[in-house]
């Protein structure tokens, strides 16, 4: 099951100029596919255009297709691509629905919503709690956790939708190191599952470690797409403002001072 | 300019037995370049905002250039230590850029042409120069933190508090941060930050304070904090050395706490063999 | 038993809700059903006004409110908030009637200009034990009886999830604002802002604070809505409840004839039976 963006183009609602121009992007199935770029250059946007909720309830306007597993999603309505496509933001707080005293609440928030019975609501929320080791966690209150633990929930709550597809908007920029340390493990065991995820990070370490391929976005257009490694290493990243992993830094520093860079041995770790 | 000393620094929060500080006792320069680092909960913001006075010690004092901070008013301290918060969006509430900078300077009292030149020098500093005009909520969230920095800078305070200043920031605002702290220090300004980003540490400051359950655990240069043997201290609370750091200790390098210490400790290596 | 059930999924099954999902109260009143608990203070309030004489709200009192807080053990909370909740009004009343009592002619205490008057005192404790009575009741609900449970119970009886939700949610508003809009106040205070200076200095000093609460709040209700939508919430028609407060016909049987009670009550007071 796919998801396909084809010549893609945004603007939001009253701004000058378009966020997005005639993007490509593909989500393949069992993929994880990094989204990289400078601070403006359409991360997000490209993030909520995926998930539908731009145009749908963000407002502003779309061009361009995109396709489910072939099929136009234009016309569906956001209820209908939430159970498809799960988004997951920044902020962790924010994404919680505040209405839940117990994490196993909030993560059946959204099966709750879709009115499936309520015994498969049950099997899913424990499943998204196991599939993310948090099922200790599921009589806590979720107000009380930590940022890391708090975006862990918040995923859980968007698997717990069986979705197809997972974008992840920059899940570890508002966590500190353990938290980081929690999520992007996380994100690498579900990838290694089988899961179709497209996630937004500065942090190209941690892109280093979980993506197979990653786009570069540069004024809101695609400027670099390809197998992670290559894309990592590419020496136009700078230029676009974006910083690339330790391991390729160092080895360009070395590199620089006449050294060999094969001393480093090969690792991809950050 | 300002030498700030912080002595059996106790706080415990009202509500409870938490003992956010546990005994802090640091002393910090004119013109140093301190990181402070650890987990969250470890008491680092309470550190910083006894700084200014936000916070008043339980037991201990905090003291400027020897004058104990306790006998001066939050607004009277902000004259000495400017603290830029995390968060950009819980200050920001002026129509345009120029005067959410100039906000700060005024509180100050400063005025005339000593304000304007204040105001033109951060805005320079940080990368918003063209953006007087431009109200802060069309700039992105990442030029929005690079506001709340310069409204901060724009004050001229003898010592500079970042909390968290690279957070949200892409390539090229992490750069414009570390020019930020290089020129305040130049200046002779005392920059103390708190950053979970350990390259953006090791490359930007002079010395790093590690602090767990309301205690330094570790207090030096990053080459002697980033080092081998303490390792296993730095892991007790959950944090790692930045990757250069790692990967000198792999490759037997010693303590190469960055990138230009891991190319100069192996020029060095193959200069000796 | 009845009062206690809870629907939790059969452990044979493999693993059902965890237990402390819609935890049953510690007594048996406080596992009664909301709307039960609900009807018995609107009923206890409005019989308070109807009731004539100090007799009858004091009998109301003391079988409607002081009787049931002793078994749900809530006496002392109850006492202390229900006075809290009240005594304003009270001590005016109270006072208002006892001097001031137009027609009233036995004096009992002359002070200065103000004459307190028998007929005002049997009045003002008529008043007062009608505003005990209600809010002595009113207290008691709120006391035993959880926000969410109230809300998830009438949602089953078919209010709009989505109405729900709103009930629910805006009581967590209030203690977000407050502790943003004290972050706000340090991260201004940081830049001197003078919190503590003269009125005019101090009235200056809200737009900083004002704005940026507000600011921010409507970028968060952004995010939150956004969320929100990721996880169906504007998905037309039910949802799926996972747990709901249990309701028997005996306690179905119990409104109705507290509801019949209060109209009997009513009626009889209109006609002018008793006083």
């Amino acid at each position: 099951m796919s998801l396909q963006l084809s010549g893609v183009g945004y603007r939001y609602a009253g701004a000058q100029r378009p966020s997005l121009l005639d993007v490509d992007l593909e989500l393949p199935d069992a993929t994880v596919v990094g989204l990289a770029g400078a601070s403006e250059a359409g991360k997000t946007t490209l993030c909520l255009v995926a998930s539908g909720l731009a145009p749908r309830t963000v407002g502003g306007r779309i061009r361009g297709m995109i396709r489910l597993d072939g099929e136009d999603v234009d016309a569906w309505p956001m209820h209908r691509l939430a159970e498809r496509i799960g988004i997951g933001f920044q902020n962790p707080g924010t994404q919680l629905s505040q209405v839940a005293d117990t994490v196993f609440e909030e993560v059946a928030f959204g099966p709750m919503n879709v009115g499936l019975a309520r015994d498969e609501i049950i099997e899913r929320t424990w499943d998204a709690l196991d599939a993310l080791r948090i099922s200790d966690l599921a009589e806590r209150d979720p107000r009380r956790l930590s940022g890391g633990q708090q975006q862990l929930v918040a995923t859980a709550g968007l698997l717990a939708m069986r979705p197809s597809h997972l974008v992840l908007d920059e899940p570890t920029a508002q966590l500190d190191p353990a938290g980081t340390r929690l999520v992007a493990d996380a994100i690498a065991r579900l990838a290694a599952g089988g899961a179709s995820i497209l996630v937004a990070e500065q942090k190209t370490d941690l892109l280093a470690a979980v993506a197979s391929r990653v786009v570069v976005l540069a004024d809101g257009r695609v400027a670099l797409d390809g197998p992670a490694d290559e894309v990592l290493a590419d020496p136009a990243l700078g230029e676009l403002g974006v910083a690339p992993p330790s391991a390729v830094r160092l080895r360009s520093a070395l590199e620089a001072a006449g050294l060999d860079p094969a001393v480093l041995g090969a690792s991809r770790d950050g | 300019m300002a030498e700030l000393a912080v002595e059996g620094l106790v706080h415990v929060y009202r509500e409870g037995a938490v003992r956010a500080l546990d005994g802090v006792d640091v002393r910090i320069g004119t013109g140093e370049r301190v990181a402070l680092i650890g987990q969250n909960g470890s008491g680092k913001t309470t550190l910083v905002r006894h700084l200014n006075g936000l916070l008043r010690p339980t037991e201990g004092r905090v003291t400027i250039d020897g004058i104990d901070a306790g006998s001066m008013t939050v607004a009277q301290l902000a004259a000495r230590v400017g603290l830029v918060f995390q968060d950009p969006d819980r200050q920001v509430f002026s129509g345009t850029v120029r005067a959410e900078v100039e906000f700060g300077p005024r509180n100050l009292g400063h005025r005339g042409g000593e304000l304007a030149a204040a105001v033109d020098a951060a805005l320079q500093a940080v990368g918003l120069a063209g953006e007087e005009r431009t109200n802060p909520y069309d700039l992105g969230q990442s030029r929005r933190k690079l506001l709340a920095l310069a409204s901060v800078l724009a004050m001229r305070t003898p010592v500079l508090v970042l909390d968290e200043p690279t957070t949200g920031q892409d390539a090229r605002g992490v750069e414009r941060v570390r020019a930020v702290v290089a020129s305040a220090s130049e200046e002779g300004r005392t920059v103390i930050a708190i950053s979970h980003d350990m390259r953006f540490v090791a490359e930007a400051f002079d010395r790093v304070v590690v602090m767990r359950d309301g205690r330094v655990i570790l207090d030096g240069s990053p080459a002697e904090v980033f080092a081998p043997a303490s390792r296993e201290t730095l892991r007790s609370t959950f944090l790692e050395p930045p990757w250069s750091a790692t990967i000198g200790d792999r490759l037997g390098l010693g303590s190469t706490p960055t990138e230009s210490s891991v190319v100069s400790a192996l020029l060095d290596r193959g200069a000796a063999g | 038993m009845a009062g206690s059930a809870r629907l939790i999924g059969d452990p044979t099954a493999g693993r059902g809700i965890p237990g402390v999902l819609g935890r049953p109260g510690p007594s048996p009143f406080h596992r009664l059903n909301p709307l039960t608990k609900a009807t018995l203070a609107t009923v206890t309030a409005v019989a308070a006004v109807v009731l004539g004489g100090l007799i009858g709200p004091a009998i109301l009192v003391a079988v409607a409110v002081v009787l049931p807080a002793v078994a749900a053990g809530v006496l002392g909370r109850l006492v202390r908030t229900a006075l809290l909740l009240s005594l304003p009004i009270a001590i005016s009343a109270f006072l208002v009637n006892l001097f001031f009592l137009p027609g009233a002619e036995t004096v009992l205490l002359r002070i200065g200009p103000i004459t307190a008057t028998a007929e005002g005192l049997a009045f003002a404790l008529e008043i007062l034990a009608r505003i005990l009575a209600i809010s002595g009741a009113i207290t008691l609900f709120y006391l035993t009886t959880r926000p969410a449970d109230l809300v998830v119970d009438l949602e089953r009886r078919g209010i709009s999830p989505r109405i729900a939700f709103v009930a629910n949610a805006s009581v967590q508003t209030v203690p977000a604002m407050v502790e943003r809009a004290g972050q706000i106040t340090a991260a201004q205070r940081a830049r001197g802002l003078d919190t503590e200076g003269s009125i005019w200095r101090r009235i200056r000093g809200v737009v900083p604070i004002v704005g940026p609460v507000i600011l921010g709040s409507i970028t968060e209700v952004e995010e939150r809505t956004m969320a929100l939508e990721a996880r169906a919430f504007t998905r037309p028609g039910r949802r799926t409840l996972l747990w709901w407060p249990a309701d028997s016909a005996a306690q179905a049987l119990l409104r109705w004839a507290m509801l019949l009670g209060l109209v009997a009550l009513i009626v009889a007071r209109i006609v002018g039976v008793g006083s």
